[in-house]
């Protein structure tokens, strides 16, 4: 009777002991980091949703306090994944590996019983989403596209070791938007997160005609050192993505933060989230990744007007005007002029004359005559000998240039005044900036402030860059591209005497390159708010010309630009610049600037030592 | 049959029921050569935020959008318009003799990499009668590939 009593007491401390001790183990459980990684919880690397799932979509959470609670959500997801056939099991085929490992759970029986057996829809797609390696795309920036600026990343699955991407799948994280949005409307929503975000699964095909075809952007591939399991994982897990929303935001949530989740999910722990990442550049990303030794090789993918400009660089002058005729009339290829070249010569000249005409309408509808001539330039292609396209030597990659952050310390003289200065740039790169691993002739600045203290003055605000960007793209035989920019923000400048003036200035000219030498110029109009003039906005109009020069390390600008407003004030401002690039993170830069107006001008002289970082 | 199929994929092939009639509604499976895409403005916005419209398309079985028929942003969504940019460039591929497009169809076809560069030649040899015009369809290009293989010893076993 006694023992009985006992033996009861102990069965049931043994069972409450269970029950305390699964308790624990599911609370260790939910602290795993492949879990959070699985519900996209927030380490605290963004300021919104920390420590809370960053899904913001009903659908992805079995329990109602699911996107709060990972341990509720584990919980809710065990109960709903154990039943064999549970149709939960074909949602998260991911979650479900989980605890099978965790937990132990087996399927018993054959091959009907095997987990996802009664799950035909998920099955079939698994079937066909197969990949033995990971890579991390990047899409670089390019000229004459501000929004690309930045870069873009996506993940690439390939399934086939035989050498050929065409048949990998791309995996998407973008803003579901609508077409019936108008701009502004657009990118209002696109940085405060009003659109929301999802994964998508297309051929990388697609993107390759995309990205380097339709807009004319190099390609960097990186192979990511995951192995067969971890990619297993990100599969399985991206299934469970498929439909869900996240909200989209321009700046912290976009498609390269969504990425370092999915490596989190193949490789719980690589601490990729741990840092606060606000304003994920795309080249961060891959920093990142290389920083914890993700990355294992890099690869090379030119853009079409790269290949094309490859091919011109092989042509002789004549070759190249030649070439170029012959891409609006193909019957030149049956003139004396074109058979007197070797037949090679012909095939290079009928290449480049068939890609160039490609290449400028590409984002054209098809006409007839487009159609006629691209047709006969392949025809005769096709009967004269293999022409293989040269290799285009790679740029330096991104992820070698300098950081995205900018300190500037300078001191100079203005008019009669020596002063200290102190610059801060958000982000990115302007004309100057050490070229390693960016555009030549492509500026994106955002958000500068540049304070100023003199002998005689405290600590003034010199200017304020809100924007800034520039895209000189230089002309040649084949390419007649416009070059532009435009900028706005707060700067000093002279309006019956020096003050802060509130502008905004655009212009769009023309550009040219030659070796080092790029010489620009523009038409400029410009709108400007000060306290000197009597008009709320005054207009004015003007032109701007300059030339950059780059060898080695140095890097020289020489510009001139002019303004008059309507209130008949005039203003011109011309500055020689040299950049020195003290390795890849320090730059020395050294100008001499002229301010001159009606009557009267200003000349000054600055010497800044810049730092990158970040 | 998978390879064949996948091959079908590629080319942008009208097995399927999405074909339509030339210039008509829907995707423009197939034909249309040297098409260009339209939509600028959009686009450029839409290359912010690496936007995506109408559904989100998720791999082959799932979250098949069809066909759009304004065809104003063509990427990211819809794999149509974007396979008839492959065939253009099978056609560039065959027309110089080498490339990675024409890689790409030689493995979905399931040529052996042994037999790559003798299905280059060949495929460099008869593009003309591939491609005998710049309004052929992509089934009208498969069926001439095949017939092309058929005719070859060493090629003829992968029809």
């Amino acid at each position: 009777m006694r023992t009985g009593v006992l033996c009861a007491l102990a069965g049931l401390f043994l069972i409450l002991s269970d029950t305390v001790a699964a308790a624990q183990s599911r609370e260790h459980l939910a602290r795993e980091p492949r879990w959070q990684a699985l519900l996209h919880i927030n380490p605290g690397a963004t300021l919104r949703d920390r420590h809370r799932s960053y899904v913001d979509d009903d659908n992805f959470f079995l329990s109602d306090t699911g996107k709060d609670d990972p341990l509720a959500e584990l919980n809710a997801s065990i109960e709903a994944l154990r039943p064999a056939q549970a149709p939960e099991r074909c949602r998260f085929p991911a979650r479900y590996r989980f605890f099978a490992e965790h937990l132990g759970w087996e399927e018993s029986g054959g091959q009907e019983s095997a987990p996802f057996a009664h799950c035909d829809e998920y099955m079939e797609w698994r079937q066909s989403v197969q990949a033995n390696r990971a890579v991390l795309v990047f899409p670089a920036a390019y000229l004459n596209s501000p929004s690309s600026m930045f870069g873009h990343t996506l993940l690439r699955l390939d399934q086939t070791g035989d050498g050929t991407v065409w048949l990998s799948w791309a995996v998407n994280f973008g803003a579901m938007t609508s077409e019936q949005d108008n701009s502004l409307f657009y990118i209002y929503r696109g940085l405060a997160g009003g659109y929301p975000g999802r994964f998508t699964l297309v051929p990388y095909v697609q993107k390759i005609q995309e990205y380097s075809h339709m807009e004319n952007r190099d390609i960097w591939e990186y192979d990511l050192t995951l192995n067969q399991e971890e990619i297993d994982w990100v599969i399985e897990h991206l299934w469970e993505l498929k439909d869900i929303n996240f909200d989209y935001y321009f700046f912290d949530e976009n498609c390269s933060f969504r990425l370092l989740e999915l490596v989190e999910v193949a490789r719980p722990g690589t601490g990729l989230l741990d840092k606060w990442r606000f304003a994920e550049l795309p080249v961060n990303t891959v920093r990142a990744l290389d920083d914890k030794d993700l990355i294992e090789q890099r690869h090379y993918r030119p853009s079409k007007a790269q290949e094309l400009e490859a091919l011109v660089a092989e042509m002789t002058v004549a070759e190249r005007r030649l070439s170029r005729r012959l891409a609006d009339d193909p019957d030149l290829a049956q003139s004396a002029e074109f058979q007197a070249y070797p037949p090679p010569r012909q095939a290079l000249m009928a290449q480049t004359a068939y890609r160039h005409v490609r290449f400028i309408h590409r984002k054209e509808e098809r006409t007839e005559d487009v159609a006629k001539r691209s047709f006969a330039l392949l025809g005769l292609m096709s009967r004269l000998p293999t022409a293989t396209p040269p290799r285009v030597q790679p740029q330096r990659p991104p992820e070698e240039g300098h950081g995205t952050k900018m300190l500037g310390v300078s001191g100079g003289q203005w008019g009669a005044d020596d002063y200290g200065q102190l610059t801060w740039r958000m982000t990115y790169h302007d004309l100057l900036d050490n070229r390693r691993g960016f555009l030549d002739g492509a500026q994106i600045e955002g958000l500068g402030v540049t304070l100023r203290s003199t002998e005689s003055q405290a600590v003034k605000l010199e200017r304020l860059d809100l924007v800034s960007i520039r895209s000189l793209s230089p002309r040649d035989t084949f390419s007649k591209p416009l070059s532009w920019y435009v900028e706005g923000g707060l700067e000093r400048a002279w309006a019956q005497g020096r003050r802060l003036t509130r502008y905004v200035q655009g212009g769009a000219g023309l550009s040219w390159r030659w070796q080092g030498w790029q010489p620009y110029m523009l038409l400029s109009a410009r709108a400007e708010n000060n306290s000197a003039f009597s008009t709320w906005i005054t207009p004015g109009g003007g032109a701007e010309a300059g030339l950059l020069y780059n060898t080695g390390a140095w890097q020289w600008q020489l510009s001139s630009a002019g303004h008059y407003f309507t209130n008949d004030e005039y203003r011109h401002r011309s500055r020689l610049s040299a950049h020195y690039a003290l390795g890849r993170q320090h730059g020395l830069r050294a100008s001499l600037e002229r301010e001159g107006w009606r009557g009267d001008s200003d000349t000054g002289f600055n010497l800044e030592w810049r730092w990158y970082y970040d | 049959m998978k390879k064949t199929l996948l091959a079908a994929a590629l080319m942008g092939a009208s097995f399927s029921a999405h074909a339509v009639a030339p210039g008509g509604p829907g995707c423009g499976w197939g034909n249309l050569l040297f098409e260009g895409k339209s939509g600028l403005p959009m686009h450029i916005l839409a290359t912010t935020f690496n936007g995506t419209s109408g559904n989100a398309t998720f791999g082959m079985t799932s979250g098949t959008n069809g066909c759009d028929t304004n065809g104003a942003l063509t990427y990211s969504g819809e794999s149509l318009l974007g396979m008839n940019g492959v065939m253009e460039e099978v056609a560039q591929d065959m027309a110089v003799g080498e490339g990675e497009a024409l890689t790409a169809l030689s493995v979905s076809i399931g040529v052996d990499a042994s037999d790559r560069a003798h299905f280059n030649s060949i495929m460099h040899q008869n593009f003309a009668s591939i491609f005998p015009s710049q309004d052929v369809t992509a089934a009208e290009v498969m069926q001439q590939i095949n017939m092309v293989m058929s005719q070859d010893q060493q090629l003829a076993k992968y029809v």
